[in-house]
């Protein structure tokens, strides 16, 4: 990178291969969230997090091997983490939209049945106390 | 020329050292924290000024190239699309989570002006 300094060459060189050590440890530590989080906006805030450390490597080794092309695949992997992470609240937005509407109908059948079998209950008295 | 390139390599390096420990502090956030929504309101840290300023630190080091134009863009993009994600996704936690009185409870502020 400067190439009329060997010294600084070597130097900077060294402490980008430090950062993207540190960088990549705590992208695993990111896993161990996501695979503990008890609910599950736990793991997708996870995954968003380990995807924000990822451009962030992409972006040094872009840096440190002189390739301006990686900095493409780090504009579209920001994207895609985006989608993703989108995509997946609203998917479970909607499982649960699903579920509340089968209990509240599986509760709406409850109540009829009990309304119908109290019904035939005074019916049943009724016709008993007349008779 | 030499003193360029050193005041250039410090500047840069100086900026990613306080992305990492940005980075540091967002990690440590999430696991210290006990709710969704409290480890989401250290995530969003990371997102923003964590990459925000390694990105920065990584443009100052490039010089003037088209190479930091595309981490322009990249950082523009970053700061746009964050706090959308992070609203969907507390939009989620809140909507899905039904007793909000087991993580959250409410203190009811009548019942203390009554006792004092």
């Amino acid at each position: 990178m400067f190439k009329n300094l060997p010294v600084l060459d070597s130097i900077s060189s060294c402490f980008l291969i430090v950062v993207l050590i540190v960088l990549a440890i705590m992208a695993l530590l990111c896993l161990l969230r996501s695979v503990l989080g008890p609910t599950v906006a736990d793991r997708i805030i996870a995954v968003n997090m380990m995807s924000t450390m990822v451009i962030a490597s992409i972006v040094i080794l872009a840096l440190l091997l002189e390739e301006p092309y990686l900095l493409d695949i780090a504009l579209i992997y920001t994207l895609i983490s985006f989608l993703a992470v989108v995509v997946l609240s609203q998917i479970y937005v909607g499982v649960y939209r699903e579920h509340l509407a089968a209990r509240r109908q599986k509760r709406m059948a409850d109540e009829n049945r009990q309304t119908a079998e109290s019904k035939t209950d005074d019916e049943d008295a009724e016709r008993g106390g007349t008779a | 020329m030499t003193v360029l390139s050193w005041i250039k390599f410090l500047a840069g390096a100086f900026f990613i050292l306080a992305g990492l420990v940005v980075f540091v502090i967002q990690l440590i956030g999430v696991f210290r924290f006990r709710y969704v929504l409290n480890r989401m309101h250290a995530a969003a840290m990371g997102d923003t000024l964590g990459v925000g300023l390694v990105l920065l630190g990584v443009l100052i080091l490039n010089g003037l190239t088209m190479a930091s134009l595309k981490i322009g863009f990249i950082i523009v993009f970053l700061w746009f699309t964050s706090p959308v994600a992070s609203h969907v996704v507390t939009n989620l936690e809140v909507m899905s989570r039904e007793k909000p009185e087991e993580c959250c409870p409410v203190k009811d502020l009548h019942e203390e002006d009554e006792q004092s």
